[in-house]
């Protein structure tokens, strides 16, 4: 018995000394300058956190800086200290310039920044701070959330859902939404036709897939739903697996462009995440943070071509994209705005939609 | 109401089959607290196989073929894992219960530690795949049919397999323990091990057998609940559904029958709490949703409290077995 359990304790510190060799031959690489603190829902959740990582990737990449990610512990449920370590971490690793997506991340940041006034901060989904080595970037989601329910509304679909995670408290995902009821509203009017859309924030506080989601979903298509706008990370994963039941089924993706996640992805409602990140980062290493970003709230629209549906996975047929890009140049110049501040009650005031609230 | 009723059927298939799991062990002597743990355990080698499978076109072509391969792993794998309990309460007398919980915390750090790893996210999907078309397929066991009237709809329309396997076993299992030989000596191992012992039953072999079926059966549980409910993903969770079948055993009184009661009717509860919604006299009570979301815990609950008294446990479950006891 003491034989065999010293051949495997031998074996295992013989594979423990072979792994660590291994990751020092990548640390040998450059100092991580740039510093991805993720929000909840986890690096690749194929949405959110991933589009800005890929952002940072890429301009590192690009300009051979080295980079890194740092997930907060406790996934979901991270807590203000867990952003803190992770931050601070990403500080004691080298990190110049830490890009941190989610407007959770607020109190953390300040901390962290006040603390480390030669760290410059990037607060995705966020707002200034009042402090100079922090910038941030927002975006005109109603626009995204608007060209995505016109597109659908367009295309034939009449009955359509939304399901938003953040349980109604996440600035972004609501905006998204009432955009997606604005845009619904134009096409229908213009259409002439009446429109129904089921609309919720009922599961998906944190962003997470669940079996209550997956069925009420399921509940949505059963009753005749056509598109759910599935709005919130891994959420996405549950109107997937509800979809997967009915042959008809079909969703709008969110942040960015999803229609490789399944062939029932009709159109995202997308913003610039990528794009975004890549520019504020280039603004800062051609050293002009002072001057354009320092204690600055970019908000970016389709003006930026922040925001928008992804027209190289075209799929909608009624719905040309000519139709699309002369919409987007629309929204471009101001002659369609669509409105930011969602009301109190997002039921009252349409003309041709009616929209049912499941709480 | 048809969808109802599909998704009540569709929802009781793994408490079902982890009741059954749970009722498995204890019959044996057993407390299999680690359910839920073995549950996670086998969903997430499932899943793992079946992302692995699903990489060659062959498998995605024949998507039942690898469900079925799926589910077969998940139910090894849960044996497998399940030894650690069974080796811990009957080789090293260890308190059962203890044991069972270091499963419950061991299984999602495990699944969590190696999705996290290997795909830095915190769910494992079972993905799109190309079919040899080069194709790309979502992810979906689900077998459509909608052309069989109302009642068929409910057997046979958005239904998986696992659900016809899931109650063939059942028959099966429910008989073999009332029915056969060996099922008589694992019962008896649960009530008076010494007294089985003194007519030459292998109290130990009864016990591992017992467990090590229980285990395979919560695996197959976690692999068909994340197939058919939870969006096809291995999580490092199950929602509890693990304790939600320990319940059920309980309230089904360690019998066959009483437990296949009870899972219909948790699962019955547990899917009118998420899609109330769709009943208008329901709806226009205008109760919150956490209330329709408490019923089921809430109902059960209530039913232990009435039935408890007649409730009768396997006598020596719990108990190591100790030759020189009597």
């Amino acid at each position: 018995m003491k034989k065999i359990l010293s051949i495997v304790l031998s074996i295992a510190i013989a594979i423990g000394a072979l792994t660590l060799l291994a990751s020092c031959g990548e640390a040998e690489k450059k100092t991580p300058e740039i510093a991805v603190v993720t929000d909840v829902g986890q690096l690749m959740d194929k949405g959110f956190n991933q589009g800005t990582y890929e952002g940072a990737k890429a301009y590192a990449e690009a300009n051979n800086i080295g980079y890194k990610y740092y997930q907060p512990a406790n996934g979901s449920d991270a807590t203000d200290n867990d952003r803190i370590d992770a931050m601070k971490q990403a500080i004691t690793n080298g990190a110049k310039i830490i890009v941190a997506p989610g407007f959770l991340q607020a109190k953390a940041m300040e901390t962290v920044a006040k603390e480390n006034p030669d760290v410059k901060f990037v607060f995705v989904d966020g707002w200034a701070l009042g402090l100079d080595n922090v910038t941030a970037i927002v975006y005109k989601e109603q626009e995204s959330g608007y060209l995505a329910g016109y597109a659908a509304v367009m295309e034939g679909y009449t009955k359509l859902g939304f399901t938003g995670g953040g349980g109604g408290t996440n600035p972004a995902v609501n905006r998204y939404g009432f955009g997606f009821l604005q845009g619904a509203e134009a096409a229908a009017a213009e259409k002439g036709v009446k429109v129904e859309v089921k609309y919720s924030f009922k599961y998906g506080e944190t962003f997470s897939a669940s079996n209550e989601l997956q069925t009420q979903i399921s509940a949505w298509y059963a009753d005749g739903t056509e598109v759910v706008f599935a709005c919130g990370g891994s959420m996405f994963q549950s109107v997937l697996s509800a979809a997967g039941e009915y042959e008809g089924a079909k969703i709008i993706g969110v942040d960015v462009d999803q229609s490789v996640e399944s062939s029932k992805v009709i159109t995202s409602a997308v913003k610039g995440l990528k794009v975004s990140v890549e520019k504020v980062l280039g603004q800062f290493y051609d050293g002009k943070w002072d001057a354009e970003l320092a204690n600055v709230a970019q908000n970016l629209g389709a003006a930026d071509n922040a925001t928008g549906l992804p027209t190289e996975t075209w799929s909608l047929t009624n719905f040309t994209v000519d139709q699309y890009n002369a919409l987007f140049e629309q929204i471009k110049s101001g002659a369609v705005v669509p409105v930011a501040e969602v009301p109190e009650d997002v039921t009252a005031g349409w003309n041709n939609l009616t929209v049912t609230i499941e709480e | 109401m048809i969808f109802l009723l599909q998704k009540t059927l569709i929802f009781t298939i793994p408490l079902l089959i982890v009741a059954l799991a749970g009722m498995y062990a204890e019959r044996s002597g057993i407390i299999n607290i680690a359910l839920d743990g073995i549950m996670i355990f086998g969903a997430f080698v499932g899943a793992l196989i079946a992302f692995v499978l699903r990489k060659t076109p062959f498998f995605v072509d024949n998507n039942q073929l690898t469900f079925i391969i799926a589910m077969v792993v998940a139910a090894l794998a849960g044996a497998l894992f399940s030894l650690l309990l069974s080796f811990s309460a009957i080789k090293l007398k260890a308190d059962q219960t203890i044991g069972g919980t270091a499963l419950n915390m061991l299984a999602p750090a495990i699944a969590l530690f190696v999705i996290k790893i290997f795909f830095s996210k915190d769910q494992l999907e079972m993905g799109r795949a190309a079919d040899s078309s080069g194709k790309m397929q979502d992810f979906g066991y689900v077998i459509l049919n909608d052309d069989v009237g109302d009642v068929g709809k409910i057997f046979f329309d958005k239904a998986y397999i696992s659900t016809f396997i899931a109650f063939a076993l059942f028959i099966i299992l429910s008989i073999f323990i009332y029915k056969t030989k060996t099922g008589l000596r694992l019962r008896s191992c649960g009530e008076h091990p010494q007294a089985a012992a003194s007519v030459g039953i292998d109290v130990n072999k009864m016990r591992y057998l017992g467990t090590t079926i229980s285990g395979a059966l919560a695996g197959l549980g976690g692999y068909i609940y994340i197939a058919t409910v939870a969006n096809g993903t291995a999580s490092g969770a199950v929602a509890g559904m693990g304790f939600l079948a320990l319940a059920i055993m309980i309230f089904g009184n360690w019998k066959p029958l009483g437990i296949i009661l009870g899972a219909f009717l948790f699962g019955f509860l547990k899917c009118l709490g998420v899609i109330y919604s769709q009943f208008d006299f329901l709806k226009n009570l205008n109760l919150p949703m956490y209330f329709y979301n408490l019923i089921p815990y809430i109902a059960v609950l209530i039913v232990l409290m009435f039935t408890s008294k007649r409730s009768r446990a396997p006598k020596a479950e719990g108990i190591p077995y100790d030759k020189g006891m009597r």
